[in-house]
């Protein structure tokens, strides 16, 4: 590892024999974080009505926020004053930003994108802002997150145009030189370069090996899920898993629904991030091992189980289904009340993985995982395929 | 519900216990206090595990029906109660029929029906019909139904409807109580309504006080509809209710007041012995992004109004506590800045925050008070108190002024700018 290697340090203790999963401890200046890990996105400087203690009580050790959002409001002025993210938000542990980039995809019609930059306008007022490498790294720095992302120009994954995705791939490694030259703290935050290419092979394998000559102490896999057919999405990671090397962590980006996190771990990823366990606690969807439950559904209505019968959080200690039937999309505090039951359901399937990693027992942990979240027997084709390719074998 | 007087003050404020409950049988609550307001049977914004970061003890628990009547079905299928259904089982929880404070509409009365205003509307409910829920629901406290949301405004005729209606509901009540097996653990308390004319008001006390033998004590109502208007009561003519109505209720029943009152009416109604208040206080100022911050201590001058308004962009690099030296998580561990970031973005976090520190503090401000009414100095605090919350009112209306100064100037601007327009209209 190059001369950045204090600010993450990563040391793989346990490597399936099967499978490219793998367990390790990825150090980092405010905390030292288990892999695999998923990273709850805390967007705006918060984690949807959770205090951080407890977030600190489900065990979450490194989360998210967003660039794009936090460089408006409360804006870096104020950032910079307090002290950075950490002390604004009052997190101890560790915290990663986005670059902002993605927000070309969600607000595109307000974007416009050069070699320079990205040019927005501000949705809170009419203001024009530009986005370029230099300007994300500098937010980045000023909001003091252990990991922060390059500015990589980003195309809908679903698209088509050869040419554009090409010049999108070759762009974000432009982009990411003009990032590392810009990064004012080497020694406490880590850039990861973005894997681009969307879905062509060719153009991923190139993004991925340019960035791999690169001095950066981990790498994100960008450009998918995004929409794109899960048969097209799984061979994608498996592709930049393979290139990318053994001794640095790998984070695919927006992944986070169950099955995804279980596969793309055999496949050889050690981070995720995505808002799904609080976004669909908000519309009162909790998720279990048998899948999803929409707690708003009358059949709940004097279910006295809680979500889940041996999950350990705080809600399935204290509430039932009944009660949470009552209150979901009405009360604040159902939301709170699932988003914990959600994040606490992420952060058990990754601890199961870890352990499973380390006793040796992954491809069988795989193997009970997937019978009982399909367990009427409908198991997707992607999924069948994209383990098989890692020596699992569902039907063995 | 065992009640104890231990410490009477010079006036009619007292310190006192409530233990004996039924369910939380280790449970004592000091009086004079505030229950915190519950909706849909949660403490408002707060999960149990995070009430638990506030408050260690068991605390009383304000259940309006109005605003958990959907939780009738769970808690029958569960059959232990609404604290049990709600999480919130290591608490005592005192049910009334509606959240005073909630504006309703007025009228809408049937001869022995009392409207209660849930979200999804109206719905008219008999004494029998609310001690069925009762009955399922099991609270600890169970105030009486009542026309009581009416205000000191209304004329005799509505008063006297009110005050008949309420006498016969309470006689139902108490015959349903005393021949209810579910309802055993349960204290009944007969609410005071008429409030605003002296002898339909004193009716309805001797009435409430034939059935003395089987009520633990009385809830004064009757005295607001929820709107700001009807809670804008000079404080002398509060002070003159108050002050009847002590003389006239005896000292060993449990006195219970309701509506969502201001610091300064809590401070007179301790004076004349109330015990229980209606916590919707502070919930209010959470739901509006303020934050109470009293200054206790009558001996320090505090530079700072006693009620931040946290949306303010004042406080946009304020790096200080809500309230420095303040014990409570959202001041030990966050700033007004982030406050007023949470409430700018429109975030959850910002009235969990401000709820934990308002319900915090709310609570010192009668922990403060039975302190001073145990060592004799009850009447300095009072003072201290309503000094700062009227030095708050005032520069309000002042700052209302300026803001109405304000929207003058606007006026005037648009006026010109139409004239402007109109002169470019004739030019050209």
């Amino acid at each position: 590892m190059g001369s950045k290697s204090h600010a993450l340090l990563f040391h793989v203790h346990a490597e399936c024999k099967t499978t490219r999963a793998r367990a390790g401890l990825m150090k980092l200046p405010h905390y030292t974080v288990k892999t695999p890990v998923f990273m709850p996105v805390g967007t705006q400087g918060t984690m949807k009505g959770l205090l951080p203690e407890q977030l600190e009580e489900l065990d979450c050790e490194i989360i998210l926020g967003n660039t794009y959002h936090l460089g408006n409001r409360p804006g870096t002025k104020v950032l910079e004053k307090v002290g950075g993210l950490h002390k604004f938000m009052s997190w101890n542990r560790a915290l990663l930003t986005d670059s902002g980039g993605f927000q070309m995809v969600s607000l595109l019609k307000l974007a416009e994108i050069t070699e320079e930059g990205v040019k927005f306008k501000s949705p809170y007022d009419d203001s024009e802002i530009m986005l370029t490498p230099e300007k994300s790294i500098e937010i980045q720095n000023c909001i003091g997150a252990d990991i922060i992302m390059q500015l990589d120009d980003v195309v809908q994954t679903t698209f088509q145009n050869y040419d554009r995705i090409k010049e999108a791939t070759e762009r974000t490694s432009r982009w990411l030189d003009r990032c590392l030259k810009a990064h004012k703290r080497p020694s406490e935050q880590s850039i990861f370069p973005i894997v681009q290419g969307l879905l062509n092979s060719e153009l991923r394998e190139k993004s991925a090996n340019d960035h791999l000559t690169k001095d950066v102490n981990g790498f994100a896999i960008g450009g998918l899920s995004g929409g794109e057919s899960k048969d097209l999405f799984w061979p994608m990671v498996s592709l930049s898993t393979s290139i990318l090397d053994k001794n640095r962590p790998r984070y695919l980006m927006g992944v986070g629904l169950a099955i995804d996190l279980v596969v793309c771990v055999a496949l050889g990823v050690d981070m995720f991030d995505c808002v799904l366990p609080t976004r669909t606690a908000r519309f009162g969807c909790a998720l279990t091992k048998r899948g999803q439950l929409n707690l708003k559904q009358k059949k709940y209505e004097a279910d006295l189980n809680p979500i889940e019968n041996d999950c350990p959080c705080s809600t399935c200690k204290n509430y039932t289904r009944a009660y949470l039937h009552c209150i979901v999309t009405v009360e604040t505090v159902a939301c709170h009340l699932i988003s914990v039951h959600n994040i606490a359901y992420q952060m058990h399937l990754m601890q199961a993985m870890r352990e499973n990693i380390e006793k040796g027992t992954f491809p069988q942990f795989v193997k009970n995982f997937v019978n009982e979240i399909y367990s009427d027997g409908n198991i997707p084709t992607w999924v069948t395929d994209s383990l098989n390719s890692v020596g699992i074998h569902l039907s063995e | 519900m065992r009640f104890v007087i231990k410490h009477a003050g010079y006036g009619s404020e007292r310190v006192s216990t409530l233990s004996g409950f039924g369910k939380v049988k280790t449970a004592s609550i000091e009086t004079p206090t505030a229950a915190l307001l519950t909706q849909g049977g949660s403490v408002v914004h707060l999960t149990v595990d995070v009430l638990a970061k506030v408050f260690s003890n068991p605390q009383l628990l304000w259940v309006p029906l109005s605003n958990s009547a959907r939780l009738e079905a769970g808690v029958r299928a569960q059959g232990e109660g609404v604290a049990k259904f709600s999480g919130l089982q290591n608490h005592i929880t005192c049910a009334t029929l509606q959240n005073v404070s909630e504006i309703t509409p007025s009228g809408h009365f049937e001869t022995n029906l009392v409207p209660m205003w849930t979200k999804n509307g109206k719905k008219m409910i008999s004494a029998d019909k609310y001690m069925d829920i009762m009955e399922i629901y099991k609270p600890d406290i169970l105030l009486a139904i009542a026309d009581d949301h009416i205000t000191l405004k209304e004329g005799n005729k509505r008063v006297s409807k009110a005050v008949e209606r309420s006498c016969s509901l309470l006689d139902t009540c108490v015959n349903r109580y005393l021949n209810s097996t579910q309802l055993k653990d349960c204290s009944l308390i007969g609410v005071i309504t008429g409030t605003g004319i002296k002898e339909k008001c004193e009716h309805c006390i001797k009435h409430i006080l034939k059935h003395k033998e089987h009520l633990s004590g009385v809830a004064l109502s009757g005295m607001t509809d929820g709107s700001e208007e009807s809670l804008r009561i000079p404080i002398d003519k509060f002070e003159e209710i108050l002050k009847r109505i002590c003389e006239s209720v005896p000292s060993d029943l449990v006195k219970f007041i309701e509506g969502c009152w201001s610091p300064d009416i809590i401070m007179k109604a301790i004076q004349y012995g109330w015990d229980v208040f209606d916590g919707s206080y502070p919930t209010k100022l959470t739901n509006a992004g303020y934050a109470l911050k009293l200054n206790f201590d009558s001996h320090r001058i505090s530079d700072e109004l006693c009620i931040l308004d946290l949306n303010n962009d004042r406080y946009k690099e304020d790096f200080r506590a809500v309230l420095e030296g303040c014990e409570c998580l959202a001041c030990r561990k966050h700033t007004r800045a982030y406050i007023q970031h949470l409430l700018n973005t429109k975030e959850m976090l910002s009235t969990v925050l401000l709820s934990i520190h308002n319900l915090h503090h709310f609570d010192q401000m009668f922990v403060h008070a039975r302190r001073h009414i145990a060592s004799g100095t009850f009447e300095v605090y009072k003072e201290h108190i309503i000094k700062q919350y009227e030095t708050y009112k005032q520069q309000v209306l002042i700052e209302n002024d300026i803001g109405k100064d304000c929207e003058s100037v606007k006026t005037t601007k648009k006026i010109r700018v139409s004239d402007d327009i109109t002169e470019n209209v004739v030019s050209a």
